[in-house]
């Protein structure tokens, strides 16, 4: 039984929320391991969010939101970027696999964009397999 | 403990083809507190809805969670289902099976786990959900529009001839703004005053408009709906309830101030109207150039006026205002070319700037439309040049739209009134309006020498003593040319006002990098700000045509409008709060709201939210280090919750 | 070499003279432990408490911790060295205390010892600067000459870990954690009351000290303080289990200093790295 990753999605309501139920009315077809968290801006991931995900045993955290400058809130984003990086930067210095944590701008427009991601990131972690590190055993 | 009440949909074969929908409903149906579980063929259908609000009696349901399409599409429809079931409507949850799941994938056994990992996650949350109610505020009626150029104009009597009450708040003692200043408009050469006059004039007689000329805003309090703006008239010296604007006053006065309205062309009295067909046509006195403020003689103004209405003791005075909306519109200034030395501008006297030139055309200025120089001698060769100051990254990067018409417009005038050789030097011709590329074409009949290469440099003939040099590269035919001229037009870059600063501080207005006021979307809200019920419209929003203002002026109008035309409204319920006991009083919210709802009480030493002005990001509940801030709807226990339901399976 | 005894001197004589004049109500600084190399940390208040006032090699304490348990707006003098000046640079910035409220004693000093090890503290521990980035008054001479090594210099056997091997050395060392929050007693930054971790709702993780909880905490407690940490060390000598909080803070210290040009406590005209964005901020920081 190949192993099948539970992957989290964070997705912003305005863009990728939005981009993503594009790829559904194209019919694009992409893995179905990414189950998505809908918020109203990328802004609102508190990065405790991303360590609570891993402890519950996420393999893969994927997080969307608008274009950097095209925010619905005209600066969230901004504010999430660099508090994303500094999350991602610290998971990486205590030892998770770098891949893990993944941050997107993908716009409202683009659903073949998050199609081609969720696919693109669902290898990336069946790649590096199951995470063990950070999940609770149960 | 909650009653949880679930409803997949199988939309036709939308979802049903791909999820065992009637096996999701089994499993739901064994998740705990989760007390009745259906499927149905349409949920949004009628039967559908009744199905839902019948299930929600029977059950005493508290919860109701469809499973269905994305909530994007249909969250609204069954809120008010559930709403006229007698339940607060925001105490549903949608899982999106068919865009995000039944729609991207064929395979049944990944699409239904799937679903029920989302419908896990959705029950979690669920069990969470809080109702919550929309505040309703009032909202008072009346608009301020500040700034009475063209764009305030039109917006005041939009909004007036719709029955609302306008106050229109001019810093300058007439409205009008630069509009009234120009001699002919593009590209049709109306006369400018000609078609702004009578609209001013419907301002002075409108029953909807109060007008405020000479006043500054100097405090704004309060949000959308409830602004409380206090306003300070400026001391005219002279009691415009008396006046009967004689004018007598103006022919006496001895004193000499220079005219600001003629661009300093010419100097003015020191008691004054600013121009003929001034709105109000009341005078008012510069203290800084009357003789009585300097050396306390004269007083010649108040001797011959038979109203009494001079008043030497006037102090400013203060008002206060309440509107529901905010229309900015306080227009543009030309940027101050003088630092530009290599173009001598206020160095030579044959240099003039735009403004200057309009105000040599036109009939009322200070050569009574004559074109003439600064020695009273008409010049035999003109050179415009184009972009001073714009499209440069040391000075303004913008292209400021309106130079290439209006110096079109020079050249033909020039050509129609003097006999001058006309020299254009241009990077490029923009002449994107309606018309505008004709009227480019008509030029190229009239003799007009084009000459595409920027002005580099002016500067003083040693030949011909009086006359100046215009060097620039041609670049079409890679020549550098040197052009002996007498007048030179410098188009300079519009910037936004100085006072914008104030203005934006006042209103917690964003500007641009270049100070132009920001618009709440460059696409889809260029009228609107990220202060809720603040709009702007005209140039103070970036540089544009006549037209183009009017049409932003009608369009704030409407924008206002929808805020106004309601005595009640309802505010966002999915609104963020500040637990005072847990907040440190870091202060990471009010720093981060891009609205600023957060304000730090000092007293009592926590944040407080405005939730007028909250739009619900939840920006701020993620930098509050202490888990104070409630975003109501997306609290940390329901999205973590959620992510426990979704990683469970 | 630094003169503590002169230090010592000009220290009580200041504090002295602040506390007579009434200039400030209480002067935050180092007063007599149970012996020489046990400092303790010590508010004067009065004239007669400026005799108990010590300043030794194993002064480390960060006085700026202390600053917000003052009631807004009392006069407070303290004694600071590099780190802890930077440390109530950043309180200025988050205005959690005034500038104007102020008296900044700044003490140049070199070869603090930690008084468990004996060991001298430089950059290896600590920001490795010397000299007080911002004071009123010198308390002694400032230190210069012997470069100051670049305080991330340790790091660099840990980032050339195999993040394996490297998780299992946090993992290690994060299990002996006993949630006895001397770390956050101990930081000047940690001011939050309650902290998100005492929070019930919601509940980020578990009260008892074990390896989730424990991760939860500190992780999250590096991210609260990226940009806002400034070295000092002091949390990783609270620390009754000796876990080398410090290597963390600094990595993260670093990171942001690439990330986004700015170091911690050095300006206040700075602003805070995580509530602050620039337009210029590139997508690059999150590969």
């Amino acid at each position: 039984m190949s192993f099948e990753p539970r992957i989290l999605g964070i997705a912003c309501n305005w863009c990728t929320y939005t981009g993503a139920d594009l790829a559904g009315t194209t019919r694009l077809h992409y893995p179905q391991n990414v189950r998505v968290v809908r918020v109203m801006c990328s802004s609102r991931i508190n990065p405790s969010f991303i360590f609570r995900a891993f402890q519950l045993g996420a393999d893969g955290v994927l997080v969307g939101g608008c274009h950097p400058g095209d925010c619905h809130y005209n600066t969230g984003n901004l504010y999430a970027r660099r508090r994303l990086a500094t999350t991602k930067k610290i998971l990486e210095f205590a030892g998770l696999e770098p891949g893990r944590l993944r941050v997107e701008w993908i716009s409202a427009s683009e659903g073949n964009k998050f199609a081609e991601v969720v696919e693109a990131f669902t290898t990336q972690i069946k790649n590096l397999g199951p995470q063990t590190k950070l999940k609770i055993p149960q | 403990m909650s009653r949880i009440g679930v409803f997949v949909c199988h939309c036709g074969l939308n979802i049903a083809k791909t999820v065992r929908v009637s096996e999701l409903a089994e499993f739901a149906a064994t998740l705990p507190d989760v007390v009745i579980a259906r499927d149905y063929k349409f949920m949004c259908s009628t039967p559908g809805q009744e199905m839902i609000q019948h299930d929600i009696k029977e059950y005493n349901l508290d919860r109701v969670i469809v499973t269905a399409c994305s909530p994007l599409m249909h969250e609204k429809t069954f809120r008010k289902v559930i709403e006229n079931a007698g339940l607060n409507q925001y105490l549903l949850t949608i899982v999106n099976i068919r865009e995000q799941v039944s729609w991207v994938t064929s395979d049944v056994e990944e699409g239904t786990a799937k679903s029920k990992a989302l419908l896990n996650g959705a029950v979690y949350r669920a069990r969470l959900l809080a109702p919550l109610t929309s505040r309703v505020i009032d909202v008072n009626p009346d608009v301020m529009v500040i700034g009475a150029g063209i764009a305030g104009i039109q917006a005041a009597l939009e909004l007036a001839n719709t029955g609302k009450k306008v106050y229109l708040v001019e810093k300058n003692s007439t409205i009008g703004g630069h509009m009234a200043q120009f001699d002919k408009t593009f590209p049709t050469l109306d006369c400018s005053a000609c078609i702004l006059t009578p609209k001013m004039d419907n301002v002075l007689q409108h029953k909807n408009i109060t007008m405020l000329t000479y006043c500054e805003v100097t405090e704004v309090k309060g949000y959308v709906g409830n602004f409380d703006i206090t306003i300070k008239q400026k001391a005219r010296y002279v009691d415009h309830s008396k006046c009967n604007a004689c004018l007598a006053c103006t022919e006496k006065c001895p004193g000499k101030g220079v005219s600001e309205w003629d661009e300093s062309l010419v100097k003015r009295k020191a008691i004054y109207i600013p121009f003929p067909q001034a709105v109000p046509q009341k005078p008012i006195i510069d203290k800084n150039s009357c003789t009585f403020f300097l050396k306390g003689k004269c007083r010649l103004c108040e001797k011959v006026c038979e109203q009494k209405a001079i008043d030497f003791e006037q102090q400013d005075t203060f008002i206060d205002v309440k509107v529901g909306a905010i229309i900015v519109a306080i227009g543009f200034d030309l940027m101050d070319t003088k630092p530009l030395v290599q173009y001598g501008y206020g160095k030579y006297p044959g240099v003039y700037n735009s403004l200057e030139v309009e105000r040599l055309f036109n009939s009322a200025g200070p050569t009574a439309g004559k074109v003439t120089l600064r020695d009273g001698k008409e010049p035999k060769s003109i050179a415009i040049l184009h972009c001073i100051g714009s499209r440069d990254k040391n000075y303004s990067e913008h292209c400021s739209r309106v130079c290439c018409m209006y110096s079109l417009k020079f050249a033909h005038l020039f050509k129609e009134k003097t006999s001058a050789d006309v020299y254009q030097l241009y990077i490029d011709m923009r002449a994107a309006g309606k018309g505008y590329e004709e009227f480019y074409n008509r030029l190229s009949e009239e003799n007009v020498k084009f000459i595409r290469g920027k002005g580099a440099r002016v500067t003083e003939s040693t030949e011909e003593p009086g006359r100046l040099i215009v060097e620039a590269e041609d670049t079409i035919t890679s020549k550098f040319m040197k052009i002996p001229v007498d007048m030179v037009v410098l188009s300079p870059a519009i910037v936004p006002r100085a006072e914008s600063r104030d203005i934006a501080r006042l209103l917690n207005l964003s500007t641009d990098k270049q100070g132009f006021f920001m618009e709440r979307h460059p696409k889809l809200a260029p009228l609107s700000t990220m202060s809720e019920g603040i709009f702007i419209a005209g140039v103070c929003q970036g540089p544009k045509d006549i037209p183009d203002t009017v049409a932003q002026a009608l369009g704030a109008a409407a924008e206002a409008l929808t805020i106004v035309v309601n005595d009640k409204m309802e505010l966002e319920a999915t609104t963020a709060m500040v637990n005072p006991a847990s907040c440190c009083g870091c202060q990471n919210c009010v720093r981060v709201c891009p609205y600023g709802a957060p304000a730090f009480n000092y007293e009592k030493r926590v944040s407080e939210i405005n939730e007028a002005l909250c739009k619900g990001c939840g920006l701020c509940a993620s930098v509050c280090p202490s888990s104070a801030i409630i975003a109501r709807h997306f609290t940390n226990d329901q999205i973590l919750a959620e992510m426990e339901g979704l990683m469970e399976f | 070499m630094t003169d503590f005894k002169k230090i010592e001197e000009k220290l009580k004589t200041e504090a002295k003279r602040l506390l007579e004049s009434g200039e400030v109500t209480v002067v935050l600084c180092y007063g007599k432990g149970f012996d020489e190399s046990h400092p303790m940390p010590y508010a004067a208040k009065a004239v007669a408490d400026v005799d108990n006032i010590v300043f030794n090699e194993y002064c480390n304490y960060n006085m700026a911790r202390y600053l917000v348990r003052y009631p807004q707006g009392t006069k407070i003098a303290i004694a600071v060295k590099a780190a802890d000046s930077r440390a109530v640079i950043v309180l200025i910035q988050e205005e959690k205390v005034k500038r104007e409220n102020l008296v900044i004693l700044g003490i140049p000093v070199q070869g603090m010892k930690n008084p468990k090890t004996g060991e001298v503290i430089d950059s290896k521990t600590t920001c490795g600067m010397n000299n007080p980035v911002l004071f009123d008054i010198l308390l002694g001479e400032e230190v210069h000459g012997p470069k100051v090594a670049s305080p991330y210099d340790v790091l660099a056997e840990y980032e050339k870990m195999d993040k394996d091997v490297r998780w299992e050395f946090w993992v290690k060392e994060l299990d002996k954690c006993i949630r006895c929050y001397a770390c956050r007693k101990a930081c000047p930054m940690c001011y939050c009351d309650p902290c998100f971790i005492d929070q019930s709702k919601p509940k980020w993780a578990d009260k008892a000290p074990q390896s989730a909880g424990n991760m939860m905490y500190h992780l999250t407690r590096f991210h609260h303080l990226a940009g806002r940490c400034i070295d000092c060390g002091e949390c990783s000598r609270a620390c009754p289990v000796d876990i080398p909080l410090y290597l963390f803070h600094k990595k993260v210290a670093k990171d942001c200093e690439e990330m986004f040009n700015q170091q911690a406590g050095m300006s206040m005209d700075d602003k805070l790295v995580l509530v602050n964005f620039r337009v210029e901020d590139s997508d690059k920081i999150l590969e």
